[in-house]
């Protein structure tokens, strides 16, 4: 009990911390970015235009920092998030629910394939160490995970859909893709999210793959291995029970731990497939100086990726009976 | 006792081939990493003699193919795209050194003082790791360096560092907490050394394989992050880096136009040097932790045991012949156990006793087939039954294991899988070999536990919930549950206390005179083997030094190691004297031991005698054998003579010349 409250209370805490980070981050900047980011509509927007503009973003009253800082934590807490600029006068929140779903859809899937598939090639790398196939993999994995993301999705993008025409270019859906769940959406919704999901996957199973592979290797040098061993098991009995079942939790771990890295990735692959996803429009909002809805779209991400870390704690705790006497 | 050993590999004699840095330039993947560094390393700083164009001139048509000129051919910005790449070596390299140091440097300073602080320091350094641990990174640098822009690269550079140390920060936390506990440190601190000396003297020199690995993977985090960056527009895109010339391509549509070599060059490139770092990360980190490496050294093959003459003396359960057990090193090979013979007759309990590093637990490991690389069996057979244990194949040899012999570790806290139930654990010994009916698991379980003196209730514990004493019964039982002919104890009771060793010692004894179990029980307690076996053996450097009947040895130990070992325990009757230990310490298993390996801490040794002769084992008494020259009967009477006179003045220390290292 006292370690979910424990991972309840960094839960909390490191979500306060990404807010914080929100609220000082624009304010850190010589110039304040109100000015910034109206001084991008000076020539186009007359004055007037301008206090309604301060008025409708909040920006025209903005009192001493501290309470600057509590009125935003509870317009957080309201879920208000304000309005974004560059999308003007659609709510943030509006853009971020829109978004949210293409992100977990993409990132969640191919992140569980991926731990799936490289855990598997790990414990086979790992377990049968010295042979050649099972070590030849591991530089092979080590350069598919120090490929930059967006680059290997730019070649996927150029090869499979800009020369051979088999994918398409951009987007989540066709224009028209039919009616919603609908077979003929289904099919389009797959065609554009094939490539997004290939370079998730071929680059990011290598660091599974480097990780399950050491997990491996030192639970091999267990005495409970040996003992397995010395008791005549199967050769099954031993990788499934002995081996997979405790090699997997410092993995669960390692999971929870990676999964910032993995959403950052998946952001520069949105980026180059135009995929509709949280990380396209944090791009957006960068280029557009769009503050507002890059604050909340980088409160979101890190909301998402708390939220899954969570999850494996959880997890942790069914399958480790250690931590389940909460002496771990 | 010969040098050669047959099929073993020749190793270098060189000594600096055994230091880490030799073994960083033996390591396949570190060498491979570090010549990929070094190229990129190069074309940075040749960059000028290499292409006569600036990096940023925009002089030239855009989209010139490949030409004499422009080897590469030129941007849609009209710059030269090789001068760009070889310039952009320069500051990509530069990312990712200086970040890489930066977020290191972070990573040494928090995890130190976190484990070296201890207490509310390191609580609140640990919530910070935690925090930035699962901060997803690199929109945290996004956002950040999207109120940074345009300030060159610098800015970039801090805001990576700064979000990319908790990872690494968070491994030598763990670390310098384990190095915390160790002795030395303690000392250090006993003694009055400061926090800073302490930390900086004593601590990390111990962490630097770790840092060297982590730096290296900071690095890789760095380049991936400043390509990500900019790409993306963030950051200084008047900058020429790899990362920012895929910006540029992507911008100006590289692609559409037919020029990918100016996307895949540089992408190629960051991947390429990223691979150098994660290869550099990986062999220091193989290097430093020597239980990722491995599996490199070449097993030699065990030489044919001489075709066992006659089916086995005798009718032993167990027959050990000219066993040879060895550990293969860097250094070379360490001769744990030495062509040892050994006998076990049915229902014999056979102590086995010897001081730590003897070669006790390698002999009986190897005789069961659990050693594990490094160490190998060089040669000799082992015998149970009807079965040629060194002989059988990997299945074979699986059903043969605890049905016909069984195995109690020395480490026995650590032998039940922590993560399992026990019921799982004594019920899949049985399932392997047969036994799959529910209820005959289940009641042959309670049997068991009952034999041992443990609750039913605990079948479905988890191990941690158990304490030492009631593991080691689980683990007897578990040893029990086929009824093996033969259990090897390795230690069995070393790490309970007095009590509670004693319990057990009977209830093995009890059990095994009901069930007519033999038994090799190995300790360092003499005494009680004494007490305890039919017969015992005493284990020197590897060999087997006497043999006797546990009354005899006790009454008339004849090999003056055993003579030594026996004082070295208070009698139980008699006049209190002072115990004095065995002076010196046993000769280096590595090296070829010429003649009796006591012989230096011999107090009854016989120059020229026996550091001469090659050892043999002679008959001391029916059923007593010992491997010492004061018992061979071709040396003359006087020498013996004279030596156990001499034993009884103390002698100053001796050593002969040096035995020459095998290989």
């Amino acid at each position: 009990m006292s370690y979910l409250l424990r991972k309840l209370g960094i839960f909390v805490f490191t979500l306060w911390v990404a807010a914080t980070l929100n609220f000082i981050l624009p304010r850190l900047v010589p110039g304040d970015p109100v000015s910034v980011m109206l001084a991008k509509y000076q020539g186009r927007l007359d004055p007037s235009a301008v206090d309604a503009l301060k008025i409708a973003y909040g920006l025209n009253d903005l009192g001493s920092p501290v309470s600057q800082y509590f009125g935003y934590l509870g317009n957080l807490l309201r879920g208000d998030f304000g309005r974004s600029i560059s999308l003007f006068p659609t709510p943030v929140i509006d853009v971020v629910m829109r978004a949210l779903p293409y992100t977990l859809g993409l990132v969640g899937i191919t992140t569980i394939l991926s731990f799936l598939i490289g855990s598997g090639l790990g414990l086979y790398s790992g377990w049968r160490r010295g042979k050649a196939g099972a070590d030849g993999v591991v530089p092979v994995a080590l350069f598919l995970n120090s490929m930059p993301y967006f680059w290997f999705g730019l070649l996927l993008l150029y090869i499979f859909a800009f020369q051979l025409k088999w994918f398409p270019l951009s987007g989540a859906l066709d224009p028209f893709p039919g009616d919603a769940y609908s077979a003929s959406w289904w099919g389009s919704l797959l065609r554009h999210a094939t490539l997004p999901v290939l370079t998730i996957l071929v680059t990011s199973v290598g660091g599974w793959l480097i990780t399950m592979r050491n997990n491996v290797i030192s639970v091999a040098s267990e005495d409970y291995l040996a003992f397995a061993r010395a008791k005549g098991l199967s050769e099954g009995r031993i990788i499934n029970r002995y081996v997979l079942r405790n090699a997997l939790l410092p993995s669960f771990t390692a999971f929870g731990m990676s999964l910032g890295f993995v959403v950052g990735g998946s952001i520069l692959t949105e980026i180059v497939f135009s995929y509709p996803g949280l990380g396209y429009y944090l791009f957006q909002s960068v280029t557009n100086l769009d503050y507002p809805l890059m604050q909340a779209l980088f409160f979101f991400i890190a909301l998402a990726v708390l939220v899954a870390n969570l999850a494996v704690d959880l997890l942790n705790l069914i399958l480790d009976p250690r931590i389940r006497e909460g002496r771990a | 006792m010969t040098a050669v050993i047959p099929g073993a590999i020749p190793i270098p004699r060189r000594a600096w081939k055994n230091t880490s840095l030799g073994r960083f330039f033996r390591n396949p993947r570190s060498v491979f990493g570090a010549g990929l560094l070094l190229i990129f390393v190069l074309m940075g700083l040749f960059a000028p003699v290499l292409t006569p164009y600036s990096p940023s001139s925009l002089e030239f048509d855009a989209f010139m193919p490949f030409s004499a000129a422009h080897p590469l051919g030129t941007t849609a910005l009209g710059q030269d795209i090789l001068a760009q790449f070889l310039y952009g070596a320069r500051l990509t390299l530069l990312v990712g050194a200086v970040a890489g140091l930066l977020a290191t440097f972070l990573s040494v300073a928090f995890g130190l003082a976190a484990a070296y602080f201890g207490g509310w320091v390191d609580e609140a350094i640990n919530t910070l790791i935690n925090v930035f641990l699962v901060l997803p990174g690199l929109p945290l640098i996004i956002v950040a360096a999207a109120f940074i822009r345009g300030g060159g690269v610098w800015p970039v550079i801090v805001v990576i560092g700064f979000t990319g140390w908790a990872f690494g920060a968070r491994v030598l936390r763990s670390q310098a907490l384990a190095l915390r506990e160790r002795d030395f440190i303690a000392a250090a601190a006993v003694s009055g050394e400061g926090p800073l000396r302490i930390i900086f003297v004593e601590m990390l020199p111990n962490m630097a394989g770790l840092i060297a690995a982590n730096f290296f993977g900071a690095a890789l985090y760095a380049v991936l992050s400043e390509a990500g960056l900019s790409f993306i527009g963030v950051g200084d895109v008047s900058l020429v880096t790899w990362g920012t010339m895929l910006y540029w391509a992507q911008a100006k549509g590289a692609l559409l136009q037919g020029a990918w070599w100016w996307v895949a060059l540089p992408g190629l490139s960051i991947a390429l040097l990223g691979t150098s770092f994660a290869l550099l990360n990986f062999a220091v980190d193989e290097i430093s932790n020597p239980k990722l490496g491995g599996g490199r050294l070449k097993m030699p093959r065990r030489t044919q045991a001489a075709p066992i003459a006659a089916p086995v003396a005798g009718d032993a359960l167990l027959s050990i012949k000219e066993l040879s057990v060895g550990y293969l090193t860097p250094t070379g090979v360490v001769r744990a156990v030495r062509e040892v013979s050994l006998d076990v007759q049915p229902g014999e309990l056979l102590g086995l006793a010897g001081e730590s590093g003897c070669g006790k637990s390698t002999l009986a490991f190897a005789a069961t087939r659990l050693l594990d690389p490094p160490g190998a069996v060089l040669g000799g057979s082992v015998r149970l039954a009807q079965h040629d244990l060194l002989a059988l194949s990997p299945e074979e040899l699986r059903k043969v294991r605890w049905k016909e012999f069984s195995i109690v570790f020395q480490a026995s806290m650590s032998v039940l899988n922590p993560v399992l139930k026990i019921r799982e654990q004594v019920y899949d010994a049985m399932q392997a070999h047969g036994v799959t009916d529910k209820a005959k698991l289940d009641a042959r379980a309670r049997e068991l536990f009952d034999l041992v003196g443990i609750q039913m209730q605990y079948l479905d514990a988890y191990p941690h919930q158990l304490s030492g004493g009631m593991k080691q019964r689980v683990v007897i039982a578990i040893a029990l549950a086929l009824e093996p002919k033969l259990i090897v104890m390795d230690e069995p009771t070393t790490a309970l206390d007095v009590v509670v060793q004693r319990q057990i010692l009977q209830e093995i004894n009890a059990v095994r005179k009901r069930l007519g179990i033999s038994i090799i029980f190995i300790t360092h307690d003499l005494s009680l083997l004494v007490e305890m076996s039919d017969r015992v053996a005493i284990m020197y450097a590897g060999e087997v030094v006497e043999l006797a009947p546990a009354h005899q040895l006790y009454a008339h130990p004849a090999h003056p190691y055993t003579q030594q070992l026996m004082n070295s325990f208070p009698p139980m009757t008699g006049p209190r004297t002072r115990r004095s230990g065995i002076p010196g310490k046993p000769p280096s298993l590595s090296a070829e031991i010429v003649g009796c390996p006591f012989f230096e801490r011999c107090t009854k040794r016989m120059p020229g005698v026996c550091d001469v002769k090659p050892l043999q084992t002679f008959t001391v008494a029916e059923n007593q054998t010992a491997a010492c020259f004061l018992y061979d009967p071709t040396v003359p009477s006087e020498i013996k003579d004279s030596a156990i006179r001499s034993s009884q003045t103390p002698q100053p220390e001796v050593s002969r010349e040096p035995a020459h290292t095998i290989n």
